[in-house]
C-alpha cells in the first residue's frame, strides 16, 4: 500500500479539505504502521519511500556529513521496524515521529567531540553573516509553510534555525549570535508559538 | 516549565534544565501536548526529498539480518518505561540493540592500560560524572565510567570471559528515548579502553558479537548496567 504524501498544492484546501487529508493520511499511515507491527517489511518500504527522503534532509543539515547523515536514515528506520510500537497516533504523525528520532539521533551525533571535529574541519562555523535560514526556508514546500515563515521576524527565524537545523542548543546559538541567552530563548519560544499556531497540527 | 518546551522539541536544552524537563514531562500532560505540537511545527519546516534506493537495501539487509537472528519485538507501548525490556536483557536470548556506529574503542594510543584506569578513576570523581559496575552472578566483569565532557572509559576485570577469536565484546549506549546505540567493539578479551559519547545517557548494556561488531544485535547480552 503506498503512502500519499499531502501535496502544496493540497494544502491549499479549506481547512474541512485539509482535515479530510490529515484523517485519510492518517488512516493509511496506521495502515502501514500495522504492516510493520505485522513483519511486513513491504509496509516499511513504503514509509521509507515516503519519508525517508525527508529524514535524510533532516539529518544532512544537522550533520553537514552525508556519511553520518546515511547512519542516522538506516538507524531511524531500523529502529522503527524494532519497535513501532512506540509510535503513537494519537501525538502526531508518523512523519513527526520518524522526524523527532531522526533530529535527536543527528544531534546527539553531533554533539559527540568526533562529529564536531569533522564538521568544522568541513564546514565553517555558521554565524551572523551566515545567510543559513534563508536558504531554508525558501526550500520550504508549502505554500502554508512559508507563510507560517514569514510571520516570524529575523531574529526569530535566525535563532529557530540554528537550532534545529545545525543542531545547537539555545547557548551555543547565543554564542554564535552574541547574544545574551535569555534573548535567545524568548525567540526561539515566539517564534515556535508563531510556528506552531500554523504548522503544530497540519501535514506539510 | 511550559517555556521550555519549545526548546526541547528543537532538542535545544542541555544540562540540568534537560534532565528537569523531562522529569517534568513525565508527570505533566499539558507539557507532553504541547510538546508534541511544537514538534509537528519543526517537523512541517523539513522538505520531503526523494529517498535513496541503496539506503533502502542497507536497511532492509539489517533488517533481514536482524529477524534471521530471532528477533523480540518490545511491547508496544509509547510511554513505557525504559527499562522494562532492557531489564530483561540478561534472560532474553532474543532481543534487539541496533545501533548507529560500530567502531572499535580507542587502545592505548596515547595511555597505557594503567593510565587508562587512572584516567577513569580521575573522571569518575569529576562533576556531572556517571558510573557503574557490569555485574554477572554478582561479580564485576566491567567497569564504566562516563565524564560530563564525553570522555567515557570501559576497565574489564579479570572476571569477563575470553572469547573465541571469532567473536568480540561490543559496548551500547541506551539514551534517555530508549534508544540503544553502539558505542564501540571490545575485541575478544578486552583490556581498559575509551570511547566518547556526548547526551543524555539512561544505561549501558555490554553483548557478545560476531568479531568486528554489529550494527545491530541480536541480543547475546553478558550485562546491563542501569544503576549508576
Amino acid at each position: 500500500m503506498a503512502l500519499t504524501l499531502v501535496s502544496a498544492d493540497d494544502i491549499r484546501l479549506s481547512p474541512r479539505g485539509i482535515q479530510a487529508l490529515v484523517t485519510d493520511q492518517r488512516s493509511d499511515e496506521a495502515h502501514l504502521v500495522q504492516g510493520v507491527v505485522d513483519r511486513d517489511e513491504a509496509a516499511l518500504e513504503s514509509i521509507y519511500r515516503a519519508y525517508g527522503g525527508a529524514v535524510k534532509s533532516l539529518a544532512r543539515r544537522v550533520l553537514s556529513d552525508s556519511t553520518l547523515a546515511e547512519d542516522v536514515v538506516q538507524d531511524v528506520f531500523v529502529t522503527f521496524w524494532n519497535s513501532p510500537g512506540k509510535f503513537d497516533a494519537t501525538r502526531g504523525s508518523l512523519r513527526t515521529y520518524l522526524l523527532t528520532i531522526a533530529h535527536r539521533r543527528a544531534v546527539d551525533v553531533v554533539r559527540s567531540e568526533v562529529a564536531r571535529t569533522r564538521r568544522e574541519e568541513n564546514t565553517p562555523p555558521p554565524g551572523p553573516g551566515l545567510d543559513l535560514e534563508s536558504e531554508i526556508w525558501q526550500r520550504s514546500q508549502s505554500e502554508i509553510v512559508r507563510n507560517a515563515v514569514a510571520q516570524l521576524g529575523e531574529d526569530e527565524r535566525r535563532a529557530i534555525s540554528l537550532a534545529y537545523f545545525s543542531g545547537m542548543t539555545y547557548v551555543e546559538v547565543a554564542k554564535t549570535l552574541e547574544e545574551p541567552e535569555g534573548t535567545v530563548k524568548s525567540r526561539i519560544r515566539s517564534g515556535m508559538r508563531k510556528l506552531s499556531d500554523v504548522l503544530g497540527e497540519v501535514a506539510p | 516549565m511550559l517555556d521550555l518546551a519549545p526548546l526541547y522539541a528543537l532538542d535545544a536544552l542541555e544540562g540540568p534544565e534537560l534532565a528537569g524537563f523531562e522529569a517534568h514531562l513525565a508527570t505533566c500532560g499539558e507539557c507532553l501536548s504541547i510538546l508534541d505540537v511544537y514538534r509537528g511545527a519543526a517537523a512541517n519546516l523539513v522538505h520531503d526529498a526523494t529517498a535513496s534506493e541503496d539506503t533502502w537495501a542497507q536497511i532492509s539487509a539489517a533488517i533481514s539480518d536482524n529477524d534471521a537472528g530471532g528477533v523480540a519485538m518490545p511491547a508496544p507501548s509509547r510511554r513505557s518505561d525504559p527499562w522494562r525490556w532492557v531489564a530483561g536483557l540478561a534472560a532474553a536470548a532474543a532481543l534487539l540493540l541496533a545501533g548507529v556506529l560500530v567502531t572499535q574503542l580507542t587502545r592505548g594510543s596515547q595511555l597505557t592500560d594503567r593510565g587508562i584506569v587512572a584516567s577513569a578513576a580521575r573522571a569518575a570523581d569529576e562533576p556531572g560524572a556517571i558510573s557503574g559496575d557490569f555485574l554477572v552472578d554478582d561479580m564485576t566483569v566491567a567497569q564504566v565510567v562516563l565524564a560530563s565532557d564525553g570522555r567515557g572509559f570501559v576497565i574489564p576485570t579479570e572476571d569477563l570471559a575470553t572469547l573465541d577469536p571469532a567473536r568480540t565484546y561490543q559496548l551500547w549506549v541506551i539514551n534517555d528515548t530508549e534508544d540503544v546505540i553502539s558505542a564501540g567493539v571490545l575485541g575478544p578479551d578486552p583490556e581498559p579502553a575509551t570511547f566518547t559519547w556526548a547526551g543524555a545517557v539512561s544505561g549501558f548494556a555490554l553483548t557478545r558479537e560476531s568479531a568486528g561488531g554489529v550494527v545491530s544485535s541480536a541480543g547475546d547480552v553478558v550485562a546491563v548496567l542501569t544503576d549508576f
